[in-house]
């Protein structure tokens, strides 16, 4: 009933997953990540979106904060609620099973933090789209949202360079894991867009990685 | 024009059949649709969003066109890439909600082995109708005001289909082939190909000849052969072969040891790969490549309350329902191919898998692993 190949593809998909994201970085994530939490603050409310294996989640419950972490795949969902529990945090950590076009279910104005990590660029630009409306809707006045993802450099000289060395890895990615991303194009301004401020802004990896932290405006 | 342009997409990816195909996600008006007109729903497959396309030409609807990696309707909701969350999406996401009235969506039945309908209106408002099978079918189902008779829930395996399957396994085996041969053995590229596609095609296009010997249960022998119960057939498959390459020899060569060799060998090669999952090519067979699954349908007739779901979308109609005795039986089981679909979706949870050892595969189980998971899961249930 499947063709060989793609029913292979599909069972060797989840476990190999995260390793593909990180040849893709060079690894360069977690120190990332490490930055990335620093306004997280003790006792805030925190949405994780795509937590994926938890590598987000697990830095900002080492903070103090009480932590929803959403993704749609469940064997990735398995992985972090075991680490969560065997790092003691099952009390301040759920996750839940939900994808980004599910977020509407949420509670309005519920949340200090809003957080993703390498999740933007797997999203459709519907998705997308849809993704910061409900960031916007679900952070409370001033919450902070966190960042850290693949982008497509603005200057057309790096986007070659990019290109050129994305290329390759591509093809590995795709051999190991069937799967590859979608750097995201212009998302400063469509953070902008919806009306945040830009607090901080880190490019690295020949400006194709962004770190950045926005705040939606206090109300007036 | 557009129909050369239908023919040159159709013949490339075919050939790459076995690779993923993405394409742009979102919604397509086809016609001049209105608010009150159908919401059709399928996979990013770029072959097969080409192809609904085509069978909706000439009705006012919309498509949507949700998120399946670029795999095809079947295998990415049995694998777990398709899921109800691709469909939530897509459907929350593209806008549609802003372009109709009504909150229904047609899927296609094969999708049933992924998606559950029951969450999709949960956590939305949309109502999910399961379609015919194949795409052509819904011009027929529309007129027959959305219900679906054998024809439509039925997978087949026709001709065309069969070329499809035969040219799907001959292009990347022969490419394969000739890039590895091509060091040492440059001339032997033509006729190996030629073999190559020779044998595919001989395979698919006779496999109604051999069809009703395949076993579709019963202990699998060991290593990746046809599933023909005892492997019998790839012998004289390749005994076929054999055949043809000593006559071959015999006509045109002296008859020489060196050739024989070298050309039983090959043979024998290409014919195991062939057989690696020529069941699972298939749409009417269960996929081989699991021997330790062989998983038999069955009903706990206490929880069946003759709902009816499992005969609308099991694509082997396996299933009879006396809606007057409110009984439900699986007459046909030794037709299934183990897709779970019929589990996934029966709300009274009357449905499961029993494993060959007598262990059980819950509803839940699929529901959450899907079955790409499922041999490593069927272990630990105990
Ligand atoms: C590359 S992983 C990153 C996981 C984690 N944040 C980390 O950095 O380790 C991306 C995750 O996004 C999830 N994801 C993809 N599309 C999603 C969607 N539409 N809604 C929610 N999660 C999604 C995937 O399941 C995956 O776990
Ligand atoms: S098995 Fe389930 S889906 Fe089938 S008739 Fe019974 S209750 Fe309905
Ligand atoms: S009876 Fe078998 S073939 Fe039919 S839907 Fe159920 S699992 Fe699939």
């Amino acid at each position: 009933m499947s063709t060989f190949i793609l029913m292979k593809i599909l069972e060797s998909a989840p476990s190999r997953y995260d390793r593909g994201i990180k040849m893709l970085t060079f690894g360069g994530v977690e120190k990332a990540y490490d930055n990335l939490v620093a306004p997280v603050k003790k006792g805030d409310t925190v949405l994780d979106i795509g937590c994926g294996t938890g590598a987000l989640t697990m830095r900002a419950a080492r903070k103090g904060a009480r932590i929803k972490g959403i993704d749609i795949n469940v064997d990735m969902l398995d992985i972090a609620k075991r680490r969560i529990n065997d790092a003691g945090f099952s009390g301040t950590v759920e996750f839940y099973e939900m994808g980004v076009g599910e977020m509407d279910t949420l509670k309005t104005a519920s949340y200090d933090v809003i957080m993703s990590g390498l999740c933007f660029s797997e999203l459709t630009n519907d998705e997308l789209r849809f993704t910061l409306k409900e960031v916007k809707r679900l952070l409370k006045p001033g919450g902070y949202f966190l960042l850290a993802d693949e982008v497509i450099p603005e200057n057309i000289l790096f986007r070659v360079l990019q290109w050129l060395i994305r290329f390759p890895l591509v093809i590995i990615t795709y051999i190991f894991t069937q799967t590859t991303t979608h750097a995201v194009r212009n998302i400063t301004l469509k953070i902008r867009g919806i009306g945040f401020q830009i607090q901080s802004k880190k490019l690295s990896f020949l400006k194709s990685f962004i770190e950045l932290t926005a705040r939606k405006p206090e109300e007036r | 024009m557009n129909s050369l342009k239908y023919f040159i997409i159709n013949a490339i990816e075919t050939m790459l059949r076995m690779v993923p195909f993405p394409t742009k996600t979102g919604v397509i008006k086809i016609g001049n649709p209105d608010r009150n007109s159908p919401v059709f729903l399928t996979c990013n497959f770029h072959l097969t969003v080409e192809r609904v396309k085509r069978a909706l030409k000439g009705m006012d609807c919309y498509l949507l066109v949700a998120k399946s990696k670029g795999i095809n309707v079947w295998c990415a909701a049995t694998g777990g890439l398709f899921t109800h969350h691709d469909v939530i999406s897509v459907l929350k996401t593209s806008g549609i909600e802003e372009l109709v009235d009504h909150r229904k969506v047609i899927l296609p039945q094969l999708a049933a082995t992924g998606i559950e309908g029951k969450i999709v209106r949960q956590k939305s408002d949309w109502h999910v109708i399961w379609g015919p099978v194949y795409a052509k079918d819904i011009p027929a189902f529309i007129r027959n005001k959305l219900k679906k008779n054998v024809q439509m829930r039925v997978v087949r395996f026709p001709f065309v289909q069969r070329v499809e399957m035969a040219i799907a396994w001959a292009f990347p085996i022969s490419s394969i082939a000739a890039l590895l041969i091509l060091p040492f053995w440059r001339h032997l590229i033509l006729p190996l190909s030629a073999l190559i596609w020779g044998m595919s095609f001989f395979i698919f296009l006779a496999f109604p000849l051999f069809e009703n010997r395949l076993s579709a249960r019963g202990k699998r022998i060991g290593f990746i052969v046809f599933d023909f119960g005892r492997g019998g057939i790839q012998l004289a498959l390749w005994g076929f072969f054999l055949l043809l390459v000593f006559g071959y020899a015999a006509a045109f060569h002296q008859v020489n040891a060196n050739f024989i060799l070298r050309w039983s060998f090959i043979t024998l090669v290409t014919t195991l790969l062939f057989s690696m999952d020529l069941m699972g090519s298939t749409p009417v067979f269960k996929s081989s490549l699991h021997e330790d699954r062989l998983l038999k349908i069955s009903i706990d007739n206490n929880k069946c309350k003759t709902a009816g779901f499992c005969e609308l979308v099991c694509p082997r109609n396996c299933y009879e329902i006396d809606r007057h005795a409110h009984n439900t039986t699986i007459p046909r089981a030794d037709y299934c191919v183990q897709c779970g679909a019929c589990i996934v979706q029966c709300p009274y949870d009357a449905l499961f898998f029993k494993g060959s050892d007598g262990k059980i595969l819950t509803p839940e189980k699929i529901r959450k692993y899907k079955l790409n998971l499922s041999g490593k899961h069927l272990v630990k249930v105990g």
